[in-house]
């Protein structure tokens, strides 16, 4: 067992009088020690921290994305999904080294307000509380997008799209499970998370098979920058969004095993495993179809392609798989939200009373509502870029300043900072990957940038009015 | 008193779950480790939960604790958040070296304990518990085994007197020690029919297998239908072979 203590210590209070929690003692492989004997369990294991990454991120890559991506980017989206996940394997590695160093609750919030200060912890804390929301959005319209293919597939026909309605019903559903339900979700995502690799493990097989020619499909002829090179960069810029899950890993960094091996290898894996599954279906799909056609269908693109390939089981298969990637994606974004607000509300930047705990279901049903509640709002707008893209836009911003925060955290070398995992080739990986993050941004649509200026303004707004005078940096 | 035995207390210390009559008179002898934990839903932090009841819980704890040291106790105390509630226990058995276990159910005053002897492994930290926590006192023991088929009355005979000699080792005046052995029965059913007499029970941990996987542990099982407090000896560090990862 290794005792690392953090000394990182908070001061100051809040305009309510509230005063940041005290930090906890040390950090053994399965707890974190607070005086007085007090103890928090470490109960998430390998499996149950890359079934948190792969369960956020693979619902939007697979399921959503191909067509619009196809669309924008011509069959280079492959191209576009690959640099989508190198950048997120430059920002995986720096987290990784941040939260062995400081495997707490909170994840690039944590890391940055202790590495930086609060003001950029607050921008990034609140950013990251509305980004996820923003992205949990995303998802519940992918899925709304998915049930009324569902409809369609059954032949009835409606008098009106039932998308939005339909990812309301969802959001709505899933916040008041996350409140009152005390079954137990992470075993459901690992089962759920499982299913799907196996579903898409073997569809893909069998279309890469038919790509090359087995099955005397082969591919459809074109060129592969058939709309150009900047289209590949700005299509990179929006799919982004579906590496958006390896940081959620991190936020849960003070309840995972063994957090010195068990966070670096569940957050690198699952980019890597995402990226592959990635890379694979749009090539399988954009080889099917030729991106024009891909493009025309939208959302739910792979079930065209899974028809074309197995027919209606295939379709089915999966319709089913898309429903349940979407719904694990959309659960997970909601819950890291609430612990994102829970991180905020524990050092005085939001209301303690934002982190109560239910007293009947021992639910924190104040930050479960405050993820649940805009996230509907969000929902009833629609926009599946622009949702996409502000998402990104507010994550990207974190991941940039976390890869900054390693660097200062490194150059400074505070006692308390001793990561049990380093990253490798320090210091270009952490420069290129803030680099990456920051430059992605400059591909997006100006309307998503504006809106993530707006949403990082008022945060800082926010917390020169609400908590000025709270300090988080550690002893440096 | 270097040969207190460490004996595991745990308690859902926010749900209800005091300290059962009878347990800490049982424990007098014992250095107590008071586990105080309390299980909350994988949607909430634990250090969310620990925000908000922390000191509620440590209040009930201080009180267990007086209570436990008023008894003649050695206490230490641990309050623990969590999602596992097992793993918690298993845990602090571990780190603390806990000899046993006890699941707290209440019971008057203990006058006789049924000692349930499965075999001859682990019977060296039985017979600490044991004699630790009954040897100083008037409670009247009782080996109990249940023979297996292939087993003569002679080789039962063997063990239950090698534990009582072991006893006798341990400072314990073996003649109030009594033994007792039935055979063709199923074990579980014969130990809850014999403890049905006795004011507690002191029993091995079971090896994990399939039908431990389905059913439970035969000292859960026990505990749920005997209805007094059952001190559960575990397994010791080096039996223990393969460290369980969790999920992993």
């Amino acid at each position: 067992m290794t005792d690392q203590s953090v000394d990182a210590e908070p001061a100051g209070q809040n305009i309510a009088g509230e005063a940041p929690v005290e930090e906890p003692e040390g950090v053994t492989d399965d707890t974190t020690v607070h005086d007085d004997d007090v103890e928090l369990e470490r109960t998430i294991g390998i499996v149950g921290g890359l079934a948190i990454g792969i369960g956020t991120m693979i619902g939007a890559g697979i399921f959503v994305f191909p067509g619009l991506a196809a669309d924008n980017a011509g069959p280079a989206a492959t191209l576009s999904f690959a640099i989508g996940g190198l950048i997120a394997l430059l920002v995986a590695l720096p987290t990784s080294e941040l939260a062995t160093a400081m495997p707490r609750s909170g994840g690039g919030y944590y890391f940055i307000s202790r590495g930086m200060g609060t003001a950029y912890g607050a921008i990034v804390g609140l950013g990251l509380w509305l980004g996820l929301m923003f992205a949990a959005a995303f998802y519940l319209v992918g899925l709304g997008h998915y049930a009324s293919a569902v409809f369609t597939e059954l032949g009835v026909a409606l008098p009106f799209s039932p998308v939005i309605g339909i990812g309301l019903l969802f959001g709505a559903a899933l916040t008041a499970l996350s409140i009152g339900g005390t079954e137990n979700t992470a075993k459901i995502q690992n089962v759920v998370v499982g299913i799907l690799l196996v579903v898409l493990t073997g569809f893909l097989s069998y279309g890469v098979l038919d790509a090359v020619g087995v099955f005397g499909g082969g591919t459809v002829p074109e060129q592969f920058f058939s709309r150009g090179y900047f289209p590949v960069l700005t299509t990179a810029a929006l799919v982004f969004t579906s590496y958006l899950g390896f940081a959620q890993v991190a936020t849960v960094a003070g309840e995972i095993k063994q957090p010195g091996r068990n966070l670096p290898l569940a957050m690198v894996g699952s980019v890597l495993i995402v990226t592959v599954f990635y890379v694979v279906t749009i090539f399988v799909a954009t080889s099917a179809f030729g991106a024009d056609r891909l493009g025309q269908f939208g959302e739910t693109a792979m079930v065209e392609v899974a028809r074309d390939f197995l027919g209606l089981p295939g379709a089915v298969a999966i319709l089913g798989a898309g429903l349940l990637a979407t719904f694990s994606s959309a659960n997970a974004s909601i819950l890291s939200a609430s612990r994102a607000v829970y991180a905020l509300s524990r050092d005085a930047l939001l209301p303690r009373k934002a982190s109560e705990v239910n007293l009947r279901y021992g639910t924190p049903h104040v930050a479960l509502l405050a993820a649940g509640g805009p996230i509907l709002v969000l929902v009833a707008t629609g926009q599946v870029e622009l949702l996409a893209e502000v998402a990104s836009f507010l994550h990207l911003i974190m991941y940039g300043l976390m890869c900054v925060a390693l660097i200062v955290l490194r150059r400074r070398d505070p006692e308390w900072y001793s990561p049990s995992y380093r990253v490798p080739g320090y210091p270009v990986v952490p420069a290129v990957g803030a680099l990456a993050s920051f430059g992605l941004i400059a591909f997006m649509q100006f309307e998503s940038i504006g809106i993530g200026i707006v949403v990082m303004l008022v945060s800082y707004l926010w917390y020169r009015y609400y908590a000025g005078d709270v300090t988080l940096k550690g002893d440096i | 008193m270097t040969d207190r035995p460490s004996i595991l207390v745990p308690l859902r210390v926010l749900e209800g779950e005091s300290v059962p009559e009878g347990v800490p008179e049982l424990l007098a002898n014992a250095h107590v480790v008071l586990l105080g934990y309390h299980v909350i839903p994988e949607q909430t932090a634990p250090g969310q939960a620990q925000m908000q009841f922390e000191d509620r819980a440590t209040e009930r704890l201080e009180e267990y604790e007086t209570i436990f040291e008023d008894a003649g106790a050695t206490v230490e105390r641990r309050l623990v958040f969590t999602h596992d509630g097992q793993k918690t226990i298993d845990r602090t058995t571990t780190e603390h070296d806990c000899l046993a276990v006890v699941v707290p159910n209440a019971t008057g005053p203990v006058e006789d304990v049924l000692v349930a002897v499965r075999g001859a492994v682990g019977i060296d930290r039985l017979a600490r518990v044991v004699a630790g926590l009954f040897g100083e006192t008037d409670v009247s023991v009782t080996l109990y085994h249940v023979a297996r088929a292939d087993e003569t009355d002679e080789d039962a005979g063997t063990l239950l007197a090698g534990l009582e000699d072991r006893l006798g080792d341990l400072g314990m005046d073996t003649s109030t020690i009594e033994t007792r052995v039935d055979r063709d029965r199923d074990p579980l059913d014969a130990i809850v029919e014999a403890a049905d007499a006795f004011d507690t029970v002191v029993m091995g941990e079971s090896d994990p297998s399939l039908s431990t996987f389905v059913f439970g542990m035969p000292a859960d099982q026990v505990a749920d239908r005997f209805l007094g407090p059952v001190l559960v000896v575990q397994r010791g560090p080096a039996s223990d072979g393969v460290e369980t990862d969790g999920e992993a």
